[in-house]
């Protein structure tokens, strides 16, 4: 059997957005027995990479747990649909960068857990260049 | 059990992560011993101070005594200092029965400060009779002072932070023990801006992570709309310069007295001598940039900076107006719009910050004049925002700042330069959505 991923997707046009636009898509469990599944997370939400401690903000979170008598079956695509806000934009910057992305964290029974996640930006704000001093 | 439990976890990206539940279990533990610790030191607390003068307050019998003497009990500490507490013998009749005993009050503490016990003993003449109280379920239990003293309180400070920090910290880490980072930080946001969030669980605010710059709109020009604040005052940075130069060299020069007496006795220490010279140079560096504060400070007068709007905006063109007071022969007085990243990490115990500018753009820039006192110069322009720049950004660790930079290279004095932090909002009308 192969291992349990997430598969994710976006609509629309994919992976560049702007502030206000509806983001949406899909996601399915694969390769995930019916009944191993007791919760799952989706989150919209930014973070931070590069030199800095790394910052993460969620923008939309979701979770349906089989505790909360969600019923969680693997083979179902779900969905998730949010308004993306004005701030902050995905940038590369320096020592500083931001990160838009979709994640969506599968936990199993066992303790065990699967994360899918899939990137978009937010905004078209073009990679930082040192200044030549 | 490993598989549920595992002390480290796959790689992610170039950070190895830790097991999240092992790390939420001690995270969990550390509070739990913090509270533990908390309330052993409460129930110490009251069992040694506050239950005994209680009991000597309310339960104690007043009864009359006889001073026979007087004197003051010693004890030496391990540091090699001395501790001391005054102790009276009294003798007293109950129920036929004579006791004595040496006593004062009921905590039988000791403390510094040799004089202040003495001072004590001088109110108590030997042969004389005072009031005592004493245990009626124990008649050698005896004191001749009785009341609250107000310091036992100050006391309950440490624990009860502990209890508090202990407590909130086991009761939040066990909510989120297991729980995802998303989880954490999703309900964190709910916690601290719950209007942020409509009943489907979505942020509403309109620039999330963008500074509101409040403080920068509420002082108005005189020629244009906002005065904008200073980002550090020249009078406040020349007070930490100077604050950083006493303690610095106030502790150096303990070591450095030392060392020199040394010396001077035919007695020097060099391990000590060597070991000093780093941190005398760097005193002295000290003295040297409070002394350049001094004179940036005394010598150059405020610099103001008026805008004609607030907060700014991608591709907007905005006006400044400069005025720089003083008596100066200036060489050269220049504006320049720049942006910085900063970034916060820790390393070890420190936290460390580093910043690099990835924007900087002269906006003015005026040569050879002079101001005299009385007479600001004075000096408009006016300049863009680039409209693909990225916005004012701030979260815990992580921060994108726009700010005017005044410089100037005054004759005869040192550099100076002036920093007007501003905020830089995002454009939002570009939405590709139909």
């Amino acid at each position: 059997m192969n291992e349990p991923r997430v598969s994710i997707q976006l609509d629309g046009n994919g992976r560049v957005y702007q502030p206000g636009d509806t983001l949406s898509g899909g996601y399915e469990l694969e390769s995930i027995l019916s009944g191993d599944v007791s919760a799952v997370e989706v989150s919209v939400l930014w973070h931070t990479e590069g030199k800095g401690t790394e910052d993460l903000e969620v923008h939309d979170f979701q979770r349906f747990s089989t505790e909360d008598g969600d019923w969680l079956v693997p083979g179902r695509r779900g969905r998730f649909k949010t308004t993306l806000p004005n701030s902050p934009l995905s940038y590369d910057g320096l020592i500083v960068k931001l990160r838009w992305c979709v994640r969506v964290r599968v936990f199993l029974r066992r303790g065990k857990e699967v994360v899918g996640e899939m990137a978009f930006r937010l905004g078209d704000v073009p990679a930082a260049e040192a200044v030549v001093s | 059990m490993a598989r549920n439990f595992r002390v480290y976890e796959k790689k992610r990206g170039h950070r190895r992560t830790g097991s999240r539940k092992l790390g939420s279990a001690g995270e969990a533990l550390f509070f739990a011993v913090f509270f533990l610790l908390g309330c052993g030191g409460l129930v110490a607390l009251f069992t040694t101070l506050v239950v005994p003068e209680w009991r000597v307050n309310h339960e104690f019998v007043q009864h009359t005594c006889t001073v026979l003497g007087t004197r003051i009990a010693e004890k030496a500490e391990s540091d090699g200092g001395t501790v001391y507490r005054p102790e009276i013998q009294i003798e007293y009749l109950i129920n036929g029965e004579t006791y004595v005993s040496w006593t004062y009050d009921i905590h039988n503490s000791y403390s510094g400060g040799r004089d202040e016990k003495q001072a004590i003993l001088n109110q108590f003449v030997v042969g004389a009779q005072y009031r005592c109280w004493y245990n009626p379920a124990d008649s050698k239990e005896v004191v001749l002072v009785r009341g609250y003293n107000w310091w036992v309180w100050l006391l309950f400070i440490v624990p009860i932070s502990f209890v508090l920090i202990g407590g909130g910290g086991f009761i939040y880490s066990a909510l989120h023990l297991g729980r995802s980072a998303e989880y954490r930080a999703a309900t964190t946001r709910r916690m601290v801006q719950p209007e942020l969030f409509d009943r489907h669980g979505q942020a509403g605010a309109d620039f999330p992570n963008v500074p509101t710059g409040a403080n920068m709109t509420n002082s108005p020009g005189t020629k244009l709309a906002f005065r904008l604040p200073i980002a550090t005052s020249p009078a406040w940075a020349l007070f930490t310069t100077l604050l950083a130069c006493l303690m610095w060299n106030g502790i150096v020069s303990v070591f450095l007295v030392i060392a020199v007496s040394g010396h001077l006795e035919g007695e020097p220490d060099w391990f000590l001598t060597v070991f000093i010279v780093p941190f005398v140079l760097i005193g002295v560096g000290l003295v040297v940039i409070f002394i350049r504060q001094l004179l940036v400070t005394s010598g150059i007068g405020p610099t103001l900076l008026e805008i004609s709007d607030h907060p700014l905006y991608p591709a907007g063109r905005y006006r400044l107006f400069l005025s720089q007071f003083g008596r100066l022969k200036m060489n050269s007085l220049e504006i320049l719009l720049v942006c910085e990243e900063e970034a916060r990490y820790r390393q070890g115990t420190d936290t460390r910050t580093e910043t690099r500018r990835m924007y900087q753009e002269q906006m003015f820039l005026r040569e050879g004049f002079t101001v005299r006192r009385g007479e600001p110069f004075e000096a408009d322009c006016e300049f863009a925002i680039p409209g693909n720049a990225m916005h004012s950004f701030k979260s815990d660790n992580n921060e994108i700042n726009w700010k005017l930079l005044v410089k100037g290279n005054v004759e005869g004095w040192p550099d100076y330069q002036r920093t007007f932090p501003v905020i830089v909002y995002p454009n939002v009308s570009g939405s590709s959505n139909p």
